[in-house]
C-alpha cells in the first residue's frame, strides 16, 4: 500500500494540478479571440442591428459566472450551452466524437500496425532494393502535407473517377438497412482515411525501421538466430519488441492530438467530427462550445500520457526499474 | 442515374482487373474474401445515390440553425431553410411579388393600413385552418419577442376583420413594408405559440408546425444536414418532390458533378464545363458587392477629397480581369445595384486616373519623396489594408483583390501594409474603428432600398460590420430617413436617386464590383431553379426559392 502511494500518489497529484490548469486555460483562452458571437453571427447584411438591439443581444450572451461558476458546472457534468446550436455542448460533443474516433482511431491503428510491420520487414531486408525503394517512397510521402494529398485524392477518386463521395460521413437520410448503412459509412470513410494513412504511415514506417536496424545488430538477436529459431520469431518476439517503445510514444502523442489532427482532413471532406465542430465554433465565436472541445482535448492529452506510463511498464520492465 | 451507372461500371471494370491479378499470384482464399466484401460494399452503396422523389442541396457550411423564426441563424441560408416550413403573407418569384398566404392586398394611405385577404385553403401542418387571428397573434408575439429579421416598430396593431381578412395598421408610414414584413414575416400558429413564454428555448416538435410546403423532420447539428417532407395539404398544391434534403459539402460543386446533390452554387469559370455535362446553369442579377470600408473618422480618410482620390487610384477593371478572370461587373459608386429599379444612372463615377489621384493627395501638402512615396512633416503616407476572403452566399475565395489594390495604391505613392485576417477578427476591428481600409462585402443591394439606410447610416446600421455608419452629411441623413417613410414609389425613387448621388460624392465606402453569381442544377428531375428578382425575401441572393418546387 505504501509502495503504491509512493509510486502513484505523486503523479496523480501532478495530473490533477495539470487538469485544473488546463480547465483554466480552456476557459480563459477562447475569451482572448477578437470579436464575439454577436459580431460573428450578425456580420451579414440580412439582419442589420441598431445600437440598442446589439447591446441587448450582447448582454444576453454575456457569461457572468466566471471561472468558479464554470468549474462548478463542470463538476455537475454541465459543459455549458452552445450559443449557435442552442443545444448542450455535451450533446454536440457526443454526436461528433464517434466520427472522429472512427476516422482518427482507424487511421492511427492501421498506420501504426502497418508501419510497424513494414518497418520491421524492411529492416530485416536491409540493403535490398525493396528496402531502399520503401525508404525512398516513404520519405517523399512524409513530406506531403494532408491538405495536398487530401485534395489530390478528392480530385482523382471523387471528381474524375466518381468512385467515392466528395463529402460527409454517410448519405444523409437514406433508407438503408444496417448492412447498407455500414457499407455506406465505409464508402464515405475511404478517402479521408486514405489521406490520413498516407500522412501517418511514413513516420511509423521510418521509426520502426530505424529502431529495428539498431536492435538487429545486438548480440541477443544473433544468439536467437544462432539457436535456430524461425526468422519470424526472431524478428517479432525477440527484436521488434525492443523497437516498440518509440512507436507507442508516437501512437500516444498522435492520439492525444486527435482533434487538432483531424481539423484539416475533416474540413476537406466535410467529415462531421470534432475538428469540423471546433472549426465552426471558432469561426462563430461560440465560446462555450470552443471551451468544451478544448478542455476535452487537453484532458485527453493527460489521460493518454497517464495511460502510456502504464503501457511502458507493461512493455518494457526496465522502465520501472529506472524509476 | 447516369453518374451512378457510370461509377458502377468503372468500378467493376477496374476491380475485375484487380481480381485477375490477385488470382494470378495464387489462389488466395483471403484475397477472394476481401474482393467479395468490396464488391458487396460497392453493390450495396452505389445505387443509393439515385432517388427520384427527392431533392438534395449542398452548401459548404451546413448548419444554419433550426428552421423556425427563433432558432435559425440570422443569415440568408438560415432564413431560406425556415421558409420551406413557414409561409409569409406575400412572396416573390422571378418577376416580383406573388400571393402566398394572402391572395390579395391593398394599402389605404388615409388609415395607413394594409389589408390582406387570406387564402381560405391555407392550413397548418397539424391540419388546423390558418386564419386572420394567427396573423394578428404573430404580430403581437413578435412585438413581445423580437424576431430580428423584421422590425415590428413600424407596426401599430393588426385586426382580424373576419376569418380570412386582416388589416395591419402602421405606426407611421413605412416604405419597406411589403418587402420586410409582408414578404418576410413568417406567420406563426396561435394555438401553439400562445402558451410559449420563452421562444428561444422552445424546441418541442410543435415549434416547427408552419403552413409552408414542407414539414420539418430533422436537423443534424454536427453533420449539418436537414430533412424536410412535403406537406400534402399545402394550399398552393402538392409539392413536386416528397423529400427535401440539405447536406454539407466542403466542395458543393464536386458533390453536384458526382451526382450526390441536385443544386449547388458554382464558380463562374465552371459554367461552361458544367453545361457540357448537361447541368443547367443559372446566373443571378448583380445583388452582392465587394467594397472597401474606410475609417472615415480618422485622418486623412476623414476628408472626402482624400476618399475620392482613393477611388480614382483604384482600377476596378484590373481587379476584375486579374483576380476574377473577368467574371465580375464594376459596381455603382452609389451602393444600390445597377440592376435595381431605383438605380440612378447619373451617379458620380470615378474612372481610373492615377495622375488625378496623385494631384488630389498633393493638394493636402503631401509631397513625393525620393523613395516614390508621399511625405509630409517627415512622415510617410502609409496605411493598412485588411483583405478578405468573403464572397457571395457565405462562401469563401482566396483573396487577390488586396494584392492588386495594394499595388495600385503603391503606384501612386501610398505605402500599403496588407493584412489578411480571419473574418471575425477583421469584422470586430472594423466595428471598433480600429482600421484604415478593409475589404468587405455584402448583399441586399438589389432588394428594398432600405439597405441604403442600413449600410450608410449609424442610426440604422450601428450594429452592422458592413455599415459605413457615416453621419457627416446632414442632407444625406435627412434623405436616408425620408426614403424609409415615403409610401409613394415614384417619390421614393427620386429620394433614392439623390441618396446615391450624395453617397457617391461623399464616398464613405467604395463599392468595387459585383462578382458573377451562378448556380447549377440537375435538370433530369423536373425542377427548374431560379434566382429571385431582388433576392428571396429581404434580398437573399441564393436560388432556393420554394416556388421552384410548387409550380
Amino acid at each position: 500500500m505504501r509502495i503504491w502511494k509512493k509510486k502513484w500518489s505523486t503523479p496523480v497529484l501532478v495530473y490533477l494540478t495539470a487538469a485544473l490548469l488546463m480547465a483554466y486555460a480552456s476557459f480563459r483562452l477562447p475569451h482572448l479571440l477578437p470579436g464575439d458571437f454577436v459580431t460573428a453571427m450578425y456580420a451579414g447584411s440580412d439582419v442589420t442591428l441598431n445600437a440598442e438591439q446589439e447591446a441587448e443581444l450582447r448582454a444576453f450572451y454575456q457569461n457572468t459566472d466566471g471561472f468558479q461558476g464554470y468549474l462548478r458546472n463542470l463538476a455537475t457534468l454541465d459543459w455549458g450551452y452552445s450559443h449557435a446550436f442552442m443545444a448542450p455542448v455535451s450533446q454536440l460533443f457526443l454526436q461528433a466524437l464517434p466520427w472522429t474516433l472512427l476516422l482518427m482511431g482507424t487511421a492511427h491503428v492501421l498506420s501504426t500496425l502497418l508501419g510497424f510491420v513494414l518497418g520491421v520487414e524492411a529492416a530485416w531486408r536491409r540493403g535490398s532494393l525493396l528496402e531502399k525503394a520503401g525508404v525512398g517512397i516513404m520519405t517523399v510521402l512524409e513530406g506531403i502535407p494532408e491538405i495536398c494529398s487530401g485534395v489530390l485524392l478528392l480530385l482523382v477518386f471523387a471528381l474524375s473517377f466518381g468512385w467515392f463521395p466528395a463529402a460527409g460521413a454517410q448519405m444523409a437520410y437514406a433508407d438503408h438497412t444496417f448492412g447498407q448503412w455500414l457499407a455506406d459509412v465505409v464508402h464515405h470513410l475511404t478517402l479521408p482515411l486514405a489521406t490520413l494513412i498516407l500522412a501517418y504511415l511514413p513516420g511509423n514506417f521510418l521509426l520502426a525501421r530505424a529502431g529495428m536496424v539498431m536492435v538487429l545488430e545486438s548480440w541477443f538477436v544473433l544468439t536467437a538466430r544462432a539457436k535456430g529459431l524461425p526468422p519470424v520469431r526472431v524478428r517479432y518476439a525477440h527484436a521488434a519488441r525492443n523497437a516498440l517503445l518509440p512507436m507507442v510514444t508516437r501512437f500516444g502523442l498522435r492520439f492525444a492530438f486527435m482533434i487538432t489532427g483531424a481539423l484539416v482532413v475533416e474540413t476537406i471532406f466535410s467529415y462531421p467530427g470534432l475538428g469540423t465542430l471546433l472549426f465552426n465554433a471558432i469561426a462563430m465565436r461560440d465560446l462555450p462550445l470552443v471551451q468544451g472541445i478544448v478542455l476535452f482535448s487537453s484532458i485527453m492529452v493527460l489521460v493518454v500520457n497517464l495511460g502510456m506510463e502504464y503501457v511502458y511498464h507493461l512493455l518494457d520492465p526496465r522502465v520501472g526499474h529506472a524509476s | 442515374m447516369h453518374t451512378a451507372a457510370f461509377t458502377k461500371k468503372m468500378l467493376q471494370n477496374s476491380l475485375a482487373g484487380l481480381k485477375e491479378k490477385f488470382f494470378q499470384v495464387g489462389n488466395h482464399g483471403l484475397a477472394a474474401m476481401v474482393l467479395a466484401v468490396v464488391f458487396m460494399v460497392i453493390h450495396i452503396c452505389v445505387p443509393g445515390t439515385a432517388l427520384g422523389s427527392e431533392i438534395r442541396i449542398a452548401d459548404s457550411k451546413g448548419d444554419w440553425g433550426y428552421p423556425n423564426p427563433f432558432r435559425h441563424y440570422p443569415r440568408g441560408p438560415g432564413y431560406v431553410r425556415m421558409s420551406w416550413v413557414f409561409d409569409t403573407l406575400v412572396w416573390k418569384d422571378k418577376n416580383g411579388y406573388i400571393p402566398a398566404l394572402a391572395d390579395t392586398w391593398s394599402y389605404d394611405p388615409n388609415t395607413k393600413a394594409f389589408a390582406f385577404t387570406l387564402n381560405p385553403r391555407a392550413k397548418w401542418h397539424d391540419g388546423r385552418p390558418l386564419t386572420a387571428a394567427d396573423v394578428v397573434f404573430t404580430i403581437a408575439y413578435f412585438k413581445q419577442h423580437p424576431y430580428r429579421w423584421i422590425s415590428t416598430h413600424a407596426l401599430d396593431r393588426a385586426e382580424a376583420v373576419d376569418d380570412h381578412t386582416v388589416v395591419i395598421y402602421l405606426a407611421g408610414p413605412y416604405a419597406p413594408f411589403l418587402s420586410d414584413i409582408g414578404g418576410a414575416m413568417p406567420v406563426l400558429p396561435e394555438h401553439i405559440w400562445e402558451t410559449v413564454t420563452d421562444p428561444f428555448v422552445f424546441d418541442d416538435p410543435s415549434a416547427f408546425i408552419g403552413s409552408g410546403p414542407y414539414m420539418f423532420k430533422d436537423f443534424n447539428k454536427t453533420r449539418g444536414t436537414y430533412l424536410f417532407e412535403a406537406f400534402p395539404d399545402y394550399y398552393q398544391g402538392v409539392p413536386k418532390k416528397e423529400r427535401l434534403v440539405y447536406v454539407r459539402s466542403g466542395k458543393p460543386m464536386m458533390s453536384l458533378i458526382t451526382g450526390q446533390v441536385d443544386l449547388a452554387n458554382i464558380r463562374p469559370d465552371m459554367a461552361k464545363p458544367l453545361r457540357e455535362k448537361e447541368l443547367a446553369v443559372i446566373e443571378n442579377e448583380c445583388g452582392w458587392n465587394k467594397k472597401i470600408m474606410i475609417n472615415h473618422k480618422k485622418p486623412p480618410f476623414d476628408n472626402p477629397v482624400f476618399r475620392r482620390a482613393l477611388a480614382y487610384a483604384i482600377n476596378r477593371q484590373e481587379i476584375i480581369d486579374k483576380a476574377h478572370r473577368g467574371f465580375a461587373t464594376p459596381a455603382s459608386y452609389g451602393l444600390l445595384s445597377i440592376d435595381h429599379d431605383m438605380y440612378n444612372p447619373d451617379t458620380p463615377r470615378y474612372p481610373w486616373n492615377p495622375q488625378k489621384a496623385e494631384n488630389m493627395i498633393a493638394s493636402f501638402g503631401w509631397a513625393k519623396g525620393p523613395d516614390g512615396f508621399f511625405h509630409k512633416h517627415g512622415q510617410v503616407l502609409e496605411i493598412e489594408l485588411i483583405s478578405s476572403n468573403l464572397t457571395v452566399a457565405g462562401d469563401r475565395v482566396a483573396d487577390r483583390d488586396g494584392e492588386i489594390i495594394k499595388k495600385q495604391l503603391t503606384d501612386i505613392g501610398i505605402r500599403v501594409h496588407l493584412r489578411n485576417q480571419e473574418q471575425t477578427t477583421t469584422d470586430s476591428r472594423v466595428k471598433n474603428w480600429d482600421f484604415d481600409l478593409a475589404i468587405s462585402g455584402h448583399g441586399g443591394i438589389a432588394g428594398d432600398p432600405r439597405i441604403l439606410s442600413e449600410m450608410i447610416s449609424p442610426v440604422y446600421g450601428a450594429g452592422s460590420v458592413n455599415s459605413a455608419r457615416f453621419d457627416d452629411s446632414p442632407e444625406l441623413n435627412r434623405l436616408l430617413e425620408a426614403q424609409m417613410v415615403e409610401m409613394d414609389p415614384a417619390r421614393r425613387k427620386q429620394i433614392v436617386f439623390k441618396i446615391q448621388e450624395l453617397y457617391a460624392d461623399q464616398m464613405p465606402a467604395i463599392s468595387l464590383y459585383y462578382p458573377d453569381t451562378m448556380a447549377a442544377f440537375n435538370q433530369d428531375n423536373g425542377v427548374t431553379w431560379f434566382y429571385t428578382r431582388g433576392g428571396i425575401s429581404k434580398g437573399i441572393p441564393i436560388p432556393q426559392n420554394k416556388m421552384s418546387l410548387i409550380r
